[in-house]
């Protein structure tokens, strides 16, 4: 579906992508993971031809520098922020659009549909409020039904239920065989989301494999706290054989680091053996921690 | 369908939509008609026709429609990197010479009709009310601001292309403005006088600018001595004759129209969206 070599982007003399190289395959959801400023929009702007870059990308066989446009014909495209012509209404924008696209007008009502904002094709886009703008582009980037879905923090600025209604729309994507990227920085969407994780750091590629195989991973380790009824002695040495790292004492509580996969079974264990947990709660690495992780194995690695 | 035709139907309908066409028409129309009145009411209107106001028309026609022309062509590509639009219409199956061709086909026409509304308007209500004479004049004039508003909007895109937002575009722009119509006049041409005082050097400094090349095709449309040019038209009787100078005054306007448009389509096409 998309094949990204050696791609690398300076601005001035700094760089901002360096050597990534991957491929996305059909059906397939892909997230790519970084913090602020990692690469992740630079690298996701190189792959729709709108920065000039060095490297290939191929989008279904098709030179995404040579053929831009063809290229893009298969590609639909949420911004982080999108934005529209703000003296046209949400129907003039999708007919727009539509005709650009090649998409019959029809298509172009039935998408405003799907995205819920049929009470608002009246509306100027630029009255409409950051969520209904993100709808909007969603439904843009659906007309023609592209083969890849492109999305840049898409649950930036979401409530709970929009992000819930997106990660089902990214799902239903799937199921219909489109290949979907999509950048977060936020750590705790990813294993709902993607099947694959892409991992930047200083534009450079640190990771790429499953989620799964993410959430097993040091890097992007939990801070599990237990509050025990006792024992707590006697516990935290076995915690800590269990994973691999020091437990610490917080008050009444017992931090353990650990990968992501590993907690329930900490808590199991625990309660197999007949430690009485009063209460527990869960924290997530973010991004910005699991990347630094990444960094501190590469560097013990060397 | 073309994407640069679907980018052209957007901008003729944005112009309509948001009422600049027809605010500019109006105001393109008012100006020529009370200048056909003001010489009204000295008898001109009625023994001469529209020759005298053609010729009021032609200063201050060569003020207005540069500083339209250059203005939206300036506030087009700047405009749309500025609120961030240019990477959601660049996401989409358009190559960048498409988008900006289309913008400045929809540019041209929805100058074109201000100006043949405006302009051509009012000369057809002074031709209806009796004022035959010198029409041709006239409507020579109004395809003449037409041919310059192209040749001024495609310098507008250029600085469009080259800044970084709308408001540096638009002071650039009107920069631009003041030294193709004020500052020329009275700076570059006393300049090239001074530094060789020919008709040869003159007719240059008229080919380098578009607006003097239009003055002068608008004045050749109502005199026929171009002695009244000075040393100037000395030269241009001499030297090239009516037919000459048309052609190579014509020639500058299509390489003013043609050029800043080339530029900017391949600047365009090398810059990030």
């Amino acid at each position: 579906m998309l094949t990204a070599t050696r791609l690398g982007k300076h601005y001035g003399k700094a760089p901002a992508l360096t050597g990534v190289s991957f491929e996305l395959h059909p059906g397939e959801v892909t997230a790519i993971i970084g913090a602020n400023g990692a690469g992740k929009t630079t690298l996701i702007k190189c792959l729709l031809g709108l920065l000039q870059f060095e490297g290939d990308v191929l989008i279904n066989g098709i030179d995404a520098r040579k053929k831009p446009k063809d290229a893009r014909r298969h590609i639909g495209y949420v911004a982080q922020t999108p934005a529209f012509h703000p003296d046209l209404t949400v129907s003039e924008t999708m007919v727009f659009y539509a005709a650009l696209r090649e998409v019959p007008v029809e298509e172009a009502r039935e998408r405003i549909a799907s995205v819920n904002l049929d009470g608002e094709q009246d509306k100027l886009a630029g009255a409409l409020s950051g969520g209904m703008r993100q709808r909007l582009a969603l439904a843009v980037a659906l007309l023609g039904s592209p083969p890849l879905l492109i999305l840049d923090e898409p649950t930036s600025g979401l409530d709970i239920a929009s992000r819930i209604e997106l990660r089902e729309l990214v799902t239903s994507q799937r199921t219909a065989g489109t290949s979907v990227l999509l950048s977060t920085h936020w750590m705790e969407d990813v294993p709902y989301i993607a099947d694959r994780a892409l991992v930047l750091d200083n534009g450079r590629l640190v990771y790429d494999g499953s989620t799964t195989a993410l959430a097993g991973t040091e890097a992007a380790g939990s801070r599990l706290y237990l509050r025990l009824n006792g024992h707590s002695k006697e516990v935290a040495p076995r915690i800590s054989e269990l994973t691999g790292h020091e437990v610490r004492r917080s008050g009444d509580w017992l931090v353990a680091t650990c990968p992501p996969a590993q907690k329930a079974a900490i808590v199991e264990s625990l309660v197999a053996s007949g430690v009485h947990v009063l209460d527990f709660r869960v924290e997530e690495a973010s991004v910005e921690e699991a990347v630094m992780r990444f960094r501190r194995q590469q560097g013990d690695g060397r | 369908m073309n994407a640069a035709y679907v980018v052209y139907r957007k901008e003729i309908r944005d112009a309509v939509k948001s009422r600049w066409l027809a605010a500019f028409a109006i105001t393109f129309a008012v100006v020529a008609t009370l200048i056909a009145l003001v010489q009204g009411q000295g008898g001109a209107l009625g023994s001469q026709g529209l020759t005298r106001t053609t010729a009021s028309l032609v200063n201050l026609g060569l003020m207005l429609v540069p500083l339209l022309a250059l203005v939206l062509g300036a506030a087009s590509i700047a405009g749309e990197r500025e609120r961030g639009s240019l990477a959601t219409l660049m996401s989409q199956p358009i190559t960048s010479t498409e988008l900006l061709l289309g913008k400045y086909a929809g540019l041209t026409a929805a100058l074109w009709l201000a100006i043949g509304l405006g302009f051509g308007g009012a000369g057809l209500l002074l031709a209806f009310v009796g004022a035959t004479a010198g029409l041709a004049a006239y409507f020579g004039f109004v395809l003449l601001s037409a041919v310059l508003a192209s040749a001024l909007l495609g310098i507008g895109m250029l600085i469009s292309v080259l800044s970084d937002s709308r408001l540096k575009a638009i002071a650039i722009a009107v920069l631009a403005w003041f030294v193709f119509v004020i500052a020329y006049d009275l700076g570059a041409i006393a300049v090239a006088l001074s530094l060789t005082p020919s008709g040869r050097m003159l007719f240059l400094t008229v080919l380098a600018n578009p607006v003097e090349s239009v003055r002068i095709l608008s004045v050749m449309g109502i005199e026929t001595d171009l002695d009244i040019l000075g040393p100037l038209g000395t030269y241009l009787t001499d030297t090239l004759g009516r037919a000459g100078t048309v052609g190579f005054l014509g020639a500058a306007l299509a390489a003013w129209t043609v050029v800043p448009v080339a530029i900017a389509a391949w600047l365009f096409n090398t810059q990030d969206s």
